[in-house]
């Protein structure tokens, strides 16, 4: 039954548009790249900081900033991502490292919304300058850090097995 | 600290370069295929045409064999069509094939139905 929604899903007019188009299938697989750049672009040096690099500067500037651009960039990768997924859902859902790549966002988003309500519990903006983080975010980041890159090889090796 | 952590983090990231590379290797343009030029002939079992590029396979002797075709507008450039490509059609691949031993892998350059020439890559010569 699964199956069944999975090929209506890659017969619908939308899709099929996509996986015969000469440039839209590139493009949405433009904004894809576009999306992982920005919320990796975002989230290294965001869990960098958690575990103690850079401490001259002030933790909430990196974490006000750098999460509003990885959220945004997650959100167009989770968009685009979608309708390429959509050109060929049988396959994709079926391969052992799509499901690995799907557990692995889920894990990720997860983390990112508990390290988010840590941040909030331990107050971490009147912590004093320079002291470094509780071990909960910092074990939080290195996470966040190690799901994210895993994340994106994952997808990059989808493409070739 | 945090020396030790950036070491970690560059001796992650070489490892994920290796990673990647190898993988770059086995797939896309034609570093993965063998130099020889291959040549089969077989009827088409089923077909999946569409972006990235289109997979036909081709039923030779009694073994399934993927022939990777173009993207859409490959196809449409040398006026390969989905009927050309439908099920039941005998179909001439010349291409390379994959340098994995025992994979059963095309990449087509110049495909032949009904006698005539469909030349996916006429800047290769097949």
């Amino acid at each position: 039954m699964i199956e069944q929604a999975l090929v209506s899903v890659e017969n619908l007019a939308l899709v099929s548009a996509l996986r015969n188009s000469t440039f839209m299938y590139p493009l949405v697989n433009a904004g894809h790249i576009l999306g992982i750049s920005l919320l990796v672009g975002s989230i290294v040096p965001l869990d960098l900081r958690l575990l103690g690099f850079w401490r001259a500067y002030p933790v909430m500037v990196f974490v006000d900033v750098l999460r509003v651009t990885a959220a945004i960039g997650l959100a167009l990768a989770v968009v685009c991502g979608a309708l390429l997924f959509a050109t060929a859902a049988a396959d994709y859902a079926r391969s052992p490292l799509f499901q690995a790549k799907m557990g692995l966002v889920v894990l990720g988003v997860l983390n990112a919304f508990t390290l988010g309500r840590m941040m909030k519990r331990q107050n971490i903006r009147s912590l004093p300058m320079e002291s470094s983080m509780p071990l909960a975010l910092r074990a939080g980041g290195l996470l966040s850090l190690g799901v994210w890159i895993s994340v994106l090889i994952l997808g990059r090796l989808l493409g070739y097995f | 600290m945090p020396q030790l952590r950036f070491t970690y983090l560059v001796c992650f990231a070489v490892l994920a370069a290796f990673l990647a590379a190898s993988a770059a290797q086995a797939h896309h343009g034609w570093a993965w295929a063998t130099d020889e030029e291959f040549e089969i002939t077989g009827v088409i079992q089923s077909v999946r045409l569409g972006n990235p590029h289109g997979e036909v396979t081709l039923r030779v002797n009694g073994e399934d064999w993927v022939v990777e075709v173009g993207q859409p507008w490959r196809n449409d450039r040398v006026g390969l069509t989905k009927e050309m490509l439908s099920q039941g059609r005998e179909l001439t691949v010349h291409g390379h094939r994959s340098a994995k031993e025992g994979e059963r892998l095309v990449k087509a350059e110049r495909v032949v139905i009904d006698g005539k020439d469909y030349d996916l890559y006429p800047g290769r010569a097949s």
